[in-house]
């Protein structure tokens, strides 16, 4: 069984060396991509120096573009199975074991905050954000998610062939490709993590910005714009 | 319509088949948007020289203020238009990705940062 952690970094050179570290320690038998998404720093060279595989995209795509290029480059390289790893040191090594054991009866997982037994604290608007969003999946999924943002998931290898075709490009993609797998028949599953917070690095809360995000997303998932009226491949 | 209107239309339709005209004499609009333009610059200068024909066109829609139906015409074409470059530009952005993407493959894992570490 083959598995790759993809990595999407943009300007992370800084803590980019002990996040590598801490999973080539927990997991020394994954291989690690890095896609660098048009960093300025030294990002790429600090991956490589660390001994991972680093894809640079010659422009900054933004989250969703970085790790769509990372799907595809696992189902090319023909990897069973991947997960995805916060470059900025929020995530921990030591939860992947668990996340990727839920792939054991599930084609996607999410490591979730929210059903761990750790406090984890969010501001009041951006909490009641997620709560609507939360709802809103719940009704289109038919399935409860506690999570819908998490960064820290996993996925088998359908489910990669399906992402690094369409996977959705714009902010907060996690919630649209979340519904964009259950409407294609796949069994999503949460399992509890426990998340730091954020090492370095701003956390995307300008709320302007975030606000129109949101009203993006409300109006794309109730319009079910991820998943009709798109072809499936080329 | 008065004399002053007309007298304005007539003006700007000769601006405009003029920029029209040139840009198209110089090749740097592509053939399908060479033909949409030159299909405006032609009804611009029919109304123009034929004043006479948008006023009866707005009797028998029943407009009091002749004037309003060039607008609605306007308006409506560059909406449509508006819409058409919004396509576009989406169609464009999905494929630079692509490229993007494409790039990055092709790099490949280990080609070399050519930018100085800061």
């Amino acid at each position: 069984m083959r598995t790759a952690a993809i990595i999407p970094a943009f300007n992370e050179a800084d803590a980019l060396p002990g996040v590598l570290a801490g999973l080539a320690r927990q997991n020394p038998d994954h291989d690690i991509v890095v896609v660098d998404d048009g960093s300025t720093d030294s990002t790429a060279i600090v991956a490589r120096a660390a001994g991972a595989t680093c894809l640079r995209l010659p422009f900054n795509l933004g989250i969703g573009g970085a790790l769509r290029l990372g799907f595809r480059y696992a189902v090319e390289q023909g990897y069973d199975r991947a997960y995805q790893f916060d470059a900025d040191g929020q995530h921990d090594a030591s939860q992947v074991e668990a996340l990727l054991a839920g792939l054991d009866d599930a084609d996607m997982v999410i490591g979730s905050r929210f059903m761990g037994v750790r406090d984890y604290r969010v501001g009041r608007s951006r909490g009641m954000a997620m709560g609507l969003l939360r709802r809103l999946v719940r009704l289109i999924c038919g399935q409860a998610f506690t999570d819908t943002s998490s960064g820290f998931r996993a996925f088998q290898r359908p489910v990669l062939e399906l992402f690094a075709i369409e996977y959705p490009v714009e902010y907060m993609e996690s919630v649209e490709a979340l519904v964009l797998a259950v409407r294609r028949g796949f069994t999503v599953r949460e399992v509890p993590v426990v998340m730091h917070d954020r090492a370095g690095g701003r956390a995307s809360n300008r709320s302007l910005r975030l606000a129109y995000h949101f009203v993006r997303l409300l109006i794309v998932l109730v319009a079910g714009g991820t998943s009709r009226g798109r072809r499936t491949a080329s | 319509m008065t004399g002053q209107t007309h007298a304005l239309l007539a003006g700007l339709t000769v601006v405009a088949v003029v920029v029209i005209v040139r840009l198209v004499r110089r090749q740097v609009l592509k053939a399908k948007y060479t033909v949409l333009w030159l299909t405006v610059g032609l009804v611009l200068a029919v109304t123009a020289s034929v004043p006479t024909l948008l006023d009866r066109a707005a009797d028998r829609l029943g407009i009091w203020y002749q004037p309003t139906l060039f607008m609605l015409l306007a308006i409506g074409f560059l909406m449509l238009l508006a819409m058409h470059f919004s396509y576009e530009l989406s169609r464009m952005e999905k494929r630079i990705r692509a490229l993007a993407e494409e790039v990055a493959l092709l790099r490949g894992p280990e080609d070399e940062d050519r930018r100085a570490p800061s």
